[in-house]
């Protein structure tokens, strides 16, 4: 177990670094606002899939290059991605038995707590961001959860 | 085939709710740390160092790419650009020719009224990454940082020109807010007629509002708008924006206008970075009457007046009236969007180092 756990790592980091680099390509303005958040959906995977290979771990430090990268409040994503893939974590058993349909409303859940984390701490540091748009990121992330999956159990069946 | 195929199938992961409210602790109080005092700013560049390799890994297939595309233009385009430009450097010179003279007689002037004027000293030219930050800020990440000299609440301009202030510096690159941003705002002069307002940014990369003028204020559509330099952040008399649409509703007392952005916000790739003079910050905090009339010809006095203007609660105690380099920073700004901009960093901001510039003028 010990062993597996450890051989799960590299890929985990892997993704979690190209997920990274998805997230701040450069988009045209209007695609800006629709890109979902891959990091938060590679973690979550990672929380689901072997929670303990060190899910939370890599949901804090997912987090904290996300604040470094973006420039916002340093912990503000290391919060909200912390308490999400907990959460997703502690649903782990439910949502692999989950057909795909519940496995993709579960995970719009979980990516609309995210924000609204992420809009709570904006708020409260005195950032807010009213606009509408901020809400888009999880329906498509939720859309584009089966690829998500079916990509990194490739990845790491190998 | 979507489906997860874990072996891990334990009920329960041990410690979980532990680790989780360890984490969360742990982030609250960063976020709380990075809020309030700014003890992180080292931290934070540090970090930005080791960002630096992922943002330079996204940005390089596009610099590559345009790197292509200049290395493989044709000599036509080539001789057709080189054409285009010979005639704007000659327009250009012509203009300067005029501005010359201009800038010696308001410099003259101003003599005149014991004001000196806040005058770039230094221009430093930076690209803008490829690099998108947060979707829903008007931010931009440049490659020039604290090594060279950047510091927060720096003014930054464009071709066109104000382009936006230095938000956050790293080692290695800084966060430039655009003057579109929501959270921005810029002391400005309308040019025809010295009406002083405030132009705040929309969220909007092609417009800025002026929410704080009354309906019968003298503005009309195509006023060229320029920083005023009062606050000591932006050199004054750069062009800030046009008045694109004025609307005055009778029941409102204050009119709703816009205003088109002068600099290139969405299409500029190189921005250039500004130092001011020492004494150019003070004299555009002095800039009030009052402050000026007190000033005498020393140095250190004009630089104690100006000191009492941007603390008025200080009383001109001693301390205050001891001479010391101004520093260009941030208090006087109207609506400072600028969180980081705290009294931590600004040692390093107050002196503009004698480096020789990039790009002298």
């Amino acid at each position: 177990m010990m062993r597996d756990n450890r051989l799960r790592r590299l890929p985990m980091s892997l993704s979690a670094l190209v997920a990274l680099a998805l997230a701040v390509l450069p988009l045209p303005a209007f695609l800006q606002v629709l890109r979902p958040d891959f990091l938060v959906l590679v973690v979550f995977y990672w929380s689901i899939e072997s929670p303990r290979a060190g899910g939370l771990t890599l949901a804090f430090f997912s987090g904290l290059a996300l604040d470094v990268i973006q420039g916002v409040a340093l912990g503000q994503h290391a919060l909200a991605l912390t308490l999400m893939s907990a959460w997703a974590t502690n649903l782990r058993l439910r949502i692999r038995v989950f057909s795909i349909l519940s496995q993709c409303l579960t995970i719009f859940a979980l990516l609309t707590g995210y924000q609204f984390v992420l809009f709570w701490v904006d708020g409260a540091t005195g950032n807010p961001v009213t606009t509408f748009a901020r809400w888009l990121a999880p329906v498509i992330g939720a859309l584009l959860w089966p690829v998500i999956v079916s990509l990194l159990g490739r990845l790491h069946e190998r | 085939m979507v489906a997860f195929r874990s072996t891990d199938t334990s009920g329960r992961t041990t410690g979980l709710l532990l680790r989780c409210v360890l984490y969360c602790l742990l982030a609250l109080v960063l976020i709380i740390v990075d809020k309030r005092y700014d003890h992180l700013g080292r931290i934070r560049r540090l970090l930005s160092v080791v960002a630096y390799p992922v943002q330079i890994a996204v940005a390089s297939p596009f610099q590559g790419w345009d790197w292509f595309r200049e290395s493989v233009t044709t000599r036509a385009a080539l001789r057709a650009d080189k054409a285009k430009l010979e005639a704007e450097l000659r327009l250009a010179q012509f203009r300067l020719q005029r501005y010359e003279a201009l800038e010696a007689e308001s410099q003259r002037l101003r003599a005149l009224r014991n004001s000196v004027a806040g005058v770039a000293d230094r221009f430093l030219v930076g690209d803008i990454m490829d690099v998108d930050l947060d979707a829903f800020r008007e931010r931009v990440l440049v490659d020039k940082g604290a090594r060279d000299d950047v510091f927060v609440g720096q003014a930054v301009l464009d071709a066109g020109g104000v382009f936006g202030q230095v938000a956050r510096v790293g080692q290695l690159t800084a966060e430039v807010i655009l003057v579109s941003d929501a959270a921005h705002a810029i002391p400005v002069q309308v040019n025809r007629n010295g009406l002083r307002t405030i132009a705040v940014g929309t969220g909007d990369m092609r417009r800025l509002k002026l929410p704080y003028l009354s309906t019968s204020a003298d503005v009309v559509v195509g006023d060229l708008l320029v920083t005023s330099g009062l606050g000591g952040g932006f050199p004054p008399g750069y062009p800030v924006g046009t008045v694109a649409e004025v609307k005055r509703d009778a029941a409102q007392s204050l009119a709703d206008i816009d205003v088109k952005p002068a600099a290139a916000l969405d299409r500029s790739r190189e921005l250039m970075f500004v130092w001011l003079k020492p004494q150019a910050a003070a004299a555009g905090l002095s800039a009030a009457p009052a402050a000026s009339s007190t000033a005498v010809k020393s140095m250190a006095v004009t630089n104690a007046a100006a000191r009492a203007k941007t603390a008025p609660q200080v009383e001109l105690t001693p301390r205050v009236v001891r001479a010391r380099p101004v520093k260009p920073a941030a208090p006087l700004r109207p609506a400072a969007p600028l969180e980081s901009a705290t009294p931590g960093s600004e040692p390093e901001t107050s002196a503009p180092p004698e480096k020789p510039a990039v790009n002298d003028e």
